[in-house]
């Protein structure tokens, strides 16, 4: 069943007066159960995208349908974990995490018992009661994912939320992610610049062009779970997708030499 | 964490040590300049004699009972400022042109000075406390209203982002977000109303009042009473400084402190 369509999405940036486009015609369809990798160019406009699917930017033109319906405004069934982290600085990790069960209305009791669980899967559990500027900016996108993850929602959108990790915690947490996603059976799309992360989580690798930007190749990868970065069988799609990147990058240098 | 308190403990006793030094330096100069006869007595009393002065005003109950009514004056207006200048400023926020509009003419308001509100009060208002109240509330309704307007369009806006995202909206929003997001800067915006306040009730009882600290400032004015005049001065300066250095700036501080925003490496 479909979840989620992207319809010809168009975006336009002002950049002092010049017009910047962006997106120029993005489609996709996102099966309900998928896990969609995003990969492209900095700059391309993947976080553009996926503000547009959490309704937090409107197109131009396109529109999002989420379960046949068109999306209008922002809302809890499209979780995002962003770029920047986003956590409120005013409120403790623990209250960070609680925050969107709390706007929904669900119950102290419940709201702790949920929270310890994610705080705990994100090894967390010590800083409970810490404010954000005491973590470290790892530890601050692992509170970012609990803060997600805690909300339950249909589809989880998560924008490059392994950059800042170190590479252990980021290899626990990609195999986490995976157990996650074939528990809940959630819809994820997930940015990365990250390559081999998009071979390992995705089950399918959507390559962006060059901005103005629309999907250039599609990746199906349908591979045994979990899968583990060092596993030499998921090379073969790393060098795929590395190769129809490449053009794009080298196409992006030579438009800003320019 | 102890070593810490202990360090704050040496701190806190050096700066009062500073205080104490720079006070004893200025009454030292300021007894040499008496001694010197530069001014004649009736126009510069000395120490002492400033300090027979308080003795007397503090027995006979003139300084208590003008500090009181000058601070519930103020306390009185302030709230009023607060409420209104909050209000406009939510106003402000939600109908966009008019925040903009009124926004234009902030720089001249907040610049407006409190004195000149006097004759306007005295003649739509009266030579009553609604009159003085009426002065401090216009001289401070500004800045507690502009600090508001600004203080909200300034907030970051992955917060606002993020809590919608998280299902946050109306007044839940306003309530868990907006208003904690724009705390650190409001209190800037209290701090400054608050001395606007302080600048404005002092001048409109110079000028329109009967009883407290501007008054008996004024007294001593019609009474060549210098004695009384440097001593109200001197109250009126002890009570700025520790309401904003114990109340206001420890309030700030302590924001600051919990948002993380003292740590600059
Ligand atoms: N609010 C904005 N105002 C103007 N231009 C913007 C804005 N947001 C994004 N852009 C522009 O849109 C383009 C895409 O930006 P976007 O953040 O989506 O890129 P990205 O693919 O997520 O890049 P990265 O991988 O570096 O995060 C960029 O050229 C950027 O300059
Ligand atoms: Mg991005």
């Amino acid at each position: 069943m479909t979840k989620l369509q992207a319809r010809n999405i168009v975006k336009h940036f002002d950049h002092n007066g010049n017009s910047v486009a962006a997106l120029d015609g993005v489609n996709l369809n996102v099966e309900e159960g998928d896990f969609i990798c995003i990969v492209g160019p900095s700059g391309c406009g993947k976080s553009t995208f996926l503000n547009i699917v959490a309704g937090l930017e409107k197109p131009d033109s396109g529109e999002i349908l989420l379960n046949g319906k068109p999306i209008s405004d922002s809302g809890p069934d499209r979780t995002m974990v962003f770029q920047e982290g986003a956590l409120f600085p005013w409120l403790k990790v623990i209250d960070n995490v609680e925050f969107g069960l709390k706007m929904s209305g669900i119950p102290k009791d419940e709201r702790s018992e949920i929270s310890q669980r994610y705080l705990d899967m994100m090894q967390l559990t010590k800083f409970a009661n810490s404010y954000t500027y005491q973590l470290s900016t790892g530890m601050k996108q692992r509170v970012a994912i609990a803060r997600a993850l805690a909300m339950d929602p249909e589809i989880l959108l998560m924008d490059e939320p392994f950059a800042a990790l170190d590479s252990q915690t980021r290899d626990l947490l990609l195999v986490e992610l995976q157990l996650i996603w074939e528990r809940t059976k959630k819809t994820i799309i997930f940015v990365t610049h990250n390559i081999s992360e998009s071979v390992i989580l995705g089950n399918k690798v959507e390559v962006f062009k060059n901005r103005p930007s629309k999907i250039k190749k599609e990746i199906i990868i349908d591979y045994r779970r979990p899968r583990l970065a060092e596993d030499e069988n998921l090379q073969k799609y790393y060098h795929q997708i590395l190769d129809e990147l490449k053009s794009e990058v080298i196409a992006r240098t030579k438009d800003e030499i320019q | 964490m102890s070593d810490n308190t202990l360090k704050k403990r040496k701190r806190n006793f050096d700066d009062a040590a500073n205080a104490a030094l720079f006070i004893a330096a200025f009454i030292g100069v300021w007894q040499l300049v008496f001694t010197l006869g530069i001014f004649p007595q009736i126009s510069l009393p000395s120490p002492t004699m400033v300090a027979e002065t308080f003795v007397k005003i503090i027995f006979n109950g003139t300084l208590f009972w003008s500090v009181g009514v000058t601070l519930g004056r103020l306390l009185a207006a302030f709230a009023v400022s607060i409420t209104i200048g909050a209000l406009v400023g939510f106003t402000m926020i939600k109908f966009k042109s008019f925040g903009k509009t009124l926004n234009s003419f902030s720089a001249g308001l907040l610049a407006f000075p409190s004195i000149a509100w006097v004759p306007f009060s005295i003649l739509l208002i009266g030579f009553n406390e609604f009159g003085i109240m009426f002065v401090v509330v216009m001289s401070s309704v500004f800045s507690i209203m502009i600090s508001t307007y600004s203080s909200i369009r300034n907030i970051p806006p992955i917060y606002l982002d993020a809590a919608k995202n998280m299902g946050a909206k109306g007044f839940l929003l306003f309530r868990h977000v907006t208003i904690p997001a724009a705390t650190p800067s409001l209190i800037i915006g209290l701090r400054q109303a608050w001395s606007f306040s302080w600048h404005a009730v002092i001048g409109a009882e110079i000028l329109m009042s009967i009883v407290g600290l501007g008054h008996i400032l004024s007294v001593g004015r019609e009474f060549l009473d210098m004695s009384q005049v440097i001593a109200s001065m001197i109250t009126i300066f002890t009570i700025g400084l520790l309401v904003d250095r114990f109340l206001l700036h420890k309030l700030e501080d302590k924001i600051r402190a919990k948002w993380g925003l003292d740590n600059h490496r």
